[in-house]
Order: structure tokens, then sequence, then C-alpha cells
């Protein structure tokens, strides 16, 4: 029999698991320009970021397995809801706040299941940058979203610094090349979880950049792209 | 316990019977001419805009050429509802097994999905309405080789060297290719200038013998190329001089 407060015990141990977990993860940053939007980080020999739907594109951090499933899930969902409807109906909103975000709330909250570690990073390409959405999604289903640039990383403290630099830096009218730039900074003041002032080595080692890209301009069918 | 199982965009929409089968005796929308013809860089698409039903002329606006992703380009015959309804299946099946599996369909991979989908219309096509004749134009990203395609109504496929065509009116002047292909050479070695003003002129003759297809005069007809570098229409002041000059010949 589990008491109430097992559960909330056994919850919040599954939070700090969790968190222990994600701490040493890559982080992604997303910036959104006039030429597109486009998602950053640094991969091992998986890809990591992905086309989910048309204008629509995640990358996230966490264990392989987890991620693969939020991302079929995510791929299902817009196919199926795009077919019976229109293209213009799958969005970034109804993904993640329809589709992904009760699930993973339910299923962290069953104790019995082994948790979801992950942390996601969603965009939205839409006419103008002003438009675009991010959206980031917790492993507990919560989610938030915004506008212009947006990151998950490892920790909190990470997160804010590398917000801090976007804040900065950021300006719609940067080049694709510039963007990417400077997503490569951010994501290195992300990797440095300790604060030492360099990204963590594990992070670095046999890693290299991966950056999606979503181009507003194109004619192709195919909008993603990775740089 | 592991379950590995692929997966299908079929199996996810629960194709083909999540296309409704229209009761025996409805009046459908069809009647056309498509085009597909080969030219030195590549594959031209046209399309005549008329929609039929019956005697009637429902529309003349009707888009019948199709791009199906970036190399594969898909002109439609036959009934207008259904081919539409089809081509948006084989769009999302084939985008969704990019998305899914993380590498690109292969040209024989779409081919057989094609195929599948015109086997899962037998139904509606032996209830007598339904029926729907696709050519495939497509581009081997693998090898760079470009490809006719077209089909009977069981999904079998042939593979035409220089050109293609599918609806009532192409019935008319199927030996006009035959022709033209002997008296000024094959259409692959030719410039598209010159293949565009060939096909409008069989458009403009199949208009002539067949109700069904739309002439060129009032609304121009739909020209798409599909390329090395993808698909594009062709620029409408080009595509309305080369009209004017064939309609004056």
């Amino acid at each position: 029999m589990i008491s109430p407060y097992d559960w909330q015990e056994s919850i919040s141990q599954r939070a700090q698991y969790i968190e222990n977990r994600l701490r040493g993860g890559s982080p992604v940053v997303g910036i959104s320009i006039n030429a597109g939007t486009l998602l950053h980080t640094y991969r091992r020999q998986v890809r990591k970021v992905h086309e989910v739907y048309d204008r629509l594109m995640f990358a996230a951090l966490g264990q392989q397995a987890d991620v693969e499933s939020l991302r079929l899930t995510a791929v299902d969902f817009a196919h199926q809801e795009g077919f019976a409807r229109s293209e213009e109906d799958v969005t970034i909103q109804r993904v993640v706040g329809f589709a992904l975000s009760n699930p993973l709330r339910r299923a962290h909250g069953d104790i019995t299941a082994a948790p979801f570690v992950m942390c996601a990073l969603f965009a939205e390409m839409n006419d103008a940058p002003e438009d675009d959405l991010f959206f980031t999604l917790r492993y507990d289903g919560d989610f938030d979203a915004g506008s212009r640039y947006a990151v998950v990383g490892g920790t909190p403290e990470a997160e804010e610094r590398m917000l801090a630099e976007l804040e900065k830096a950021y300006k719609p009218d940067l080049t694709v090349a510039k963007a990417k730039a400077l997503s490569d900074k951010v994501w290195r003041i992300g990797a440095d979880v300790e604060g030492s002032g360099e990204p963590a080595p594990a992070l670095l080692q046999d890693t290299r950049p991966e950056t999606g890209f979503l181009d507003r301009a194109t004619t192709r069918e195919r909008k993603f792209r990775l740089l | 316990m592991i379950e590995n199982r692929t997966r299908s965009f079929a199996d996810l929409v629960g194709f083909p019977g999540c296309l409704k089968i229209a009761p025996a005796g409805t009046k459908e929308v069809r009647g056309t001419t498509v085009l597909a013809l080969r030219f030195d860089k590549g594959i031209l698409n046209l399309g005549d805009r008329r929609a039929t039903a019956a005697n009637f002329i429902m529309y003349d606006k009707a888009e019948k050429v199709l791009s199906l992703d970036d190399t594969t380009l898909i002109a439609i015959s036959g009934s207008f509802a259904r081919s539409v309804e089809i081509v948006r299946y084989l769009k999302h099946a084939f985008k969704y097994y990019a998305r899914t599996q993380l590498q690109e369909m292969s040209l024989e991979g779409k081919l057989q999905e094609v195929s599948r989908a015109l086997a899962g219309n037998l139904p509606a096509t032996l209830e007598g309405i339904g029926i729907f004749l696709p050519v495939v134009s497509a581009r081997d990203p693998r090898t760079g080789d470009f490809g006719i395609y077209f089909y009977d109504a069981m999904g079998a496929r042939f593979e035409s060297g220089d050109f293609g065509a599918a609806g009532s009116g192409a019935e008319r002047i199927r030996g006009v290719f035959d022709f033209v292909s002997r008296a000024k050479g094959p259409f692959d070695k030719r410039s598209l200038n010159d293949v565009l003003r060939d096909g409008l002129t069989m458009l403009d003759i199949a208009a002539q013998l067949d109700t069904a297809t739309g002439g060129l005069e009032h609304i121009p007809p739909v020209a798409k190329t599909l390329t090395a570098k993808g698909i594009s229409a062709v620029p409408e002041t080009e595509l309305k001089k080369a009209i004017r000059e064939v309609a004056t010949a």
C-alpha cells in the first residue's frame, strides 16, 4: 500500500534523480532570425536536432531512448493531424501542450514506472521572427512558451547565464552564420556546468556541433535542413 | 519486452479505410489530359485545368500537377476528389517515413507506395467511381537519373522512356508523341523551350478532340518542371508567350 507520504517522497526523489542525470547533458540553443529559425547543440554519434513537421523541429537533452520515444509521439501526432485536417493546424501549441505534456505528466506521477529523463526545446517557424515560437518541455510535463530565443540546459543556473547572453547579443537581423556563431557561444556558456569559465570536458570530448535550420524563404517542400 | 514494429503511415491513419467510398451512382468530378515530357535538363509536366462531372464543366482552375516532395511530381487523372486525397496521403506517407526513419525513402520505395495506394483504391475503381490514374515523374537523388512512370488501376507500374500521358484526352494523342519523337529527335535531347511548345500543342489538340480537356485560350494550363535543382513552375510570362506562339501556329 502506498501512502500519500510515500508518493510525495518518491516524487521528490524522482525529480532529484532526473535533475542529477540532466546536469551533464548538452544544452540546446534556439534563435529566431529573419532568414529562419535555428536550433544548435553538440552531439556524439546520434543526431539530436530533428524535424517534427513542416515548420516544427526539436532537440532535447536527456536519456536517448526517452528522447526518441518523445520524438516519435510528436511525429505521429503531427502527421495524423496534418493528414486529417490541414498542415496549418499542426502547431507547436497543440503538439507540446496537447499531445505531449499530458502523457508526460501522467508518466511522471506513476511512481512504479521508470522516470522520463529529458528536457526538450521545440521551435515553430512562422512568417516573421516575431511570430516564431519556442516551447520548452520538462520531464514532468511542464512547458513554457517564448519567442525570439530560448534555451534548455542541464541546470537552471546554466540556463539563466545562457539567456543573459542572448538578451545582450540577440538581433532578429543576424545572418545565419552570425546566429550560428552566437548560438555556439551561448552553448559554451551553458555547457560550463561548474561555472569554471570553460565547457565541461565531457561535453566536448568526441562531440561535434549540430545546427538544424528551418528556412523561411525557401520554396522547397522541405524547409528543414542541417547546416 | 522490446516491441519492434515498423512504423508505417498506412497503419497510423488506417489506409485505405480512411478514404471513404462514395455510394455507386454518385456524380463525380473527372476528365483530364496530363502529360509528362522529358527535356535535356529534366522532366516537364503539363495539365489542363478543367474538371467535369458528366457533361458539366465544374471548374476551370483545377491543379492536376502536384509535388509529392522535392524530387517527385505527380500528374493526376480520373476522379478529382479521390486523386487529391490520395496525393495528400502519399505526401504525408513520404514525409512521415523520412521523419521517423531519419532517412529519405528510396525512389523504388516511393513508387511502390504509389502502387499500394492504387491497389487500396481498387474497390472504388470497381464500383465504377473513384478511378485514379497518375503519371509520376521522379528524379532519383542517389543516381541523378530521371524517370517517368505510369500505372494501371490495379497498381502495376510501367516505366516509360521519354514521355507519359494520362486522362481521357491522352488516349487521343498517344500516337502524336511517337510521331514528334521520331520526327524531331528524342525529347531528352531537346531544350525546355522546344519541348514546352510541343507539349502545349498536344494539349491543344487533346482539348479539341476531348470535351473533358480544357483548352489553352482562357486559363493557361499548369506547367511544372522537375530538374536537379528541384521543382518549379514555368514562369507565367514564358508560358503565356509559348501559348501565343502555339495558338497562332
